[in-house]
């Protein structure tokens, strides 16, 4: 199992490591996954997501090599931007994976392409380029604060904003820094070379920022009704299902996948994602759906919210279930009320 | 049932029985009415408790059963009936708080009472040592 650069400041917190993608990675401190959360609502939480891969492709011909594979329009944005876009599957567009695309300020042709732990290896087979994932740790902070509490540590990171890509010098060494997350917060995501990622930490931590792990970020990014691969999004789920059309770009005459997604979307979608607001406090963490004595369709990820106060789940359902339809989920032969609700759940 | 938390050196109090389930029994003095609750290495292992499903007073049991579902943030666990009886006393207030697991394990976090129907199952129950020795032999 591979662990991260900082798996020495996880351990010296005390902090409950699980296993993520391959990774052996913080699920919560000692502080719990509630309270990391609710830092990361009220004031600044930083997340270790040095798990995430990233991919190097550099040089000649990336530009085009990106924009014929992936799935949205690399040409609606430039150099010291991040886009969200998809890597499809050739014959039946379903999700591969998720991808953050990094380009680099001031190169045309410099992107880090930030996949999912567990399909780097897809994305180097579609893309070339280098996998660096070892190279680097990448630390997230996320929350109202958070840009405020970074800028101290790191001058100039206030600079890069939303969806934005800055080289930031910290401490002596060069890290790239996006405007990205997946909280629903506002934040920055930093990719620090290895031997400056445990100073880099230390003084996050020191200037305020509380330190919190998977469990919370999942949390956090269920409230904010961010798709998670292997649950949103993956095999047999198209970016049209879950409602991602935007991630797509359709003007573009060629990307893997474009064919039988244009196909669907003349058809429409079999099913298609839904929030679900539920009564009480049970996490309706899977389970079938249920509208008018019908099974309507399946959980992909529950929880309870912290900011709610009640459980909340996502879900694909027929096409005809949407906002406002009473739905029942059934938890391990118990039925739950809800109502498919709109979303994100929780809005900054 | 549960994954072996990092956290050395659990609270184990050696007045209480255990099951190996990871939870804890409670019997003053010769009564034949029980309380039970889950211990301090099964709340550090489930982490942050946020829902109790409370069993209903009245209902019969036998040890074994599962009768309760405890759920953290990310996890789903059983609570078994560690002796046959009938479900006695609940504590209502894990409806609202169901956090008091995590933060007082033995005391307000208890679950419920259990009246007893074969008092003999609680000599089989593991003493404070033997319980310690199983969550140190799940690490």
């Amino acid at each position: 199992m591979k662990t991260s650069p900082l798996d020495a400041q996880h351990r010296a917190l005390g902090a409950t490591m699980a296993e993520f993608g391959g990774w052996e990675m913080p699920m919560a401190y000692p502080s719990g996954t509630i309270a990391e959360h609710m830092a990361c609502r009220g004031s600044a939480a930083m997340f270790d997501v040095s798990h995430l891969g990233t991919v190097r492709v550099e040089g000649a011909g990336s530009f085009d090599r990106l924009q014929r594979t992936l799935s949205n329009d690399l040409g609606k944005v430039a150099p010291g931007r991040a886009q969200y876009t998809h890597l499809l599957d050739a014959d039946d567009a379903s999700v591969v994976d998720d991808i953050i695309v990094w380009w680099h300020p001031g190169d045309d042709e410099r992107f880090d392409v930030m996949p999912n732990a567990s399909n780097t290896e897809n994305v180097v087979d579609a893309l070339g380029g280098a996998d660096t994932t070892a190279e680097r740790a990448v630390i997230a902070v996320q929350g109202p604060v958070s840009v405020a509490i970074a800028d101290r540590v790191v001058p100039g990171i206030a600079d890069v904003g939303r969806f934005r890509v800055g080289a930031v010098d910290c401490g002596g060494a060069q890290c790239t820094v996006a405007g990205t997350g997946y909280t629903g917060e506002r934040g920055v995501e930093i990719a620090v070379p290895v031997d400056q990622a445990a100073p880099l930490w230390e003084a996050l931590a020191d200037a305020g920022a509380v330190p919190a792990g998977l469990g919370a970020r999942d949390t956090l990014r269920l409230e904010a009704a961010l798709p998670l691969h292997g649950h949103e999004l993956g095999p047999g789920i198209t970016p049209l299902q879950a409602h991602l059309s935007w991630v797509v770009g359709w003007d573009k005459p060629e990307f893997t996948g474009r064919k039988p997604l244009l196909a669907e979307r003349e058809r429409g979608v079999a099913r298609h994602l839904v929030g679900i607001s539920t009564e009480g406090r049970r996490p309706p963490r899977a389970g079938d759906i249920w509208h008018d004595d019908r099974q309507v369709g399946v959980v992909t990820s529950g929880n309870f919210s912290p900011v709610l106060g009640h459980g909340i789940a996502l879900g694909f359902v027929a096409p005809t279930v949407d906002v406002g339809a009473e739905v029942e989920i059934d938890v391990r032969g118990k039925r739950i009320s809800g109502v498919v609700a709109s979303t994100p759940f929780v809005t900054r | 049932m549960l994954a072996a938390g990092t956290v050395a050196g659990m609270n184990v109090p050696p007045e209480l029985r255990y099951s190996s389930d990871h939870e804890w029994i409670r019997r003053d003095g010769d009564s034949t009415t029980v309380s039970i609750g889950i211990t301090e290495y099964a709340q550090d292992s489930l982490g942050d408790v946020v829902f109790v499903e409370i069993p209903d007073a009245g209902t019969a049991v036998a040890a074994g059963d599962s009768f309760s579902e405890v759920e953290s943030t990310k996890s789903v666990s059983d609570i078994y009936a560690p002796v046959s009886g009938t479900i006695a006393a609940v504590n209502d207030q894990l409806e609202d708080r169901p956090e008091l697991l995590n933060s007082d394990p033995y005391g307000e976090g208890w679950i419920c009472t259990i009246e007893m129907s074969s008092p003999d199952e609680f000599g089989a129950l593991l003493d404070a040592d033997a319980y310690r020795a199983l969550t140190e032999g799940d690490e």
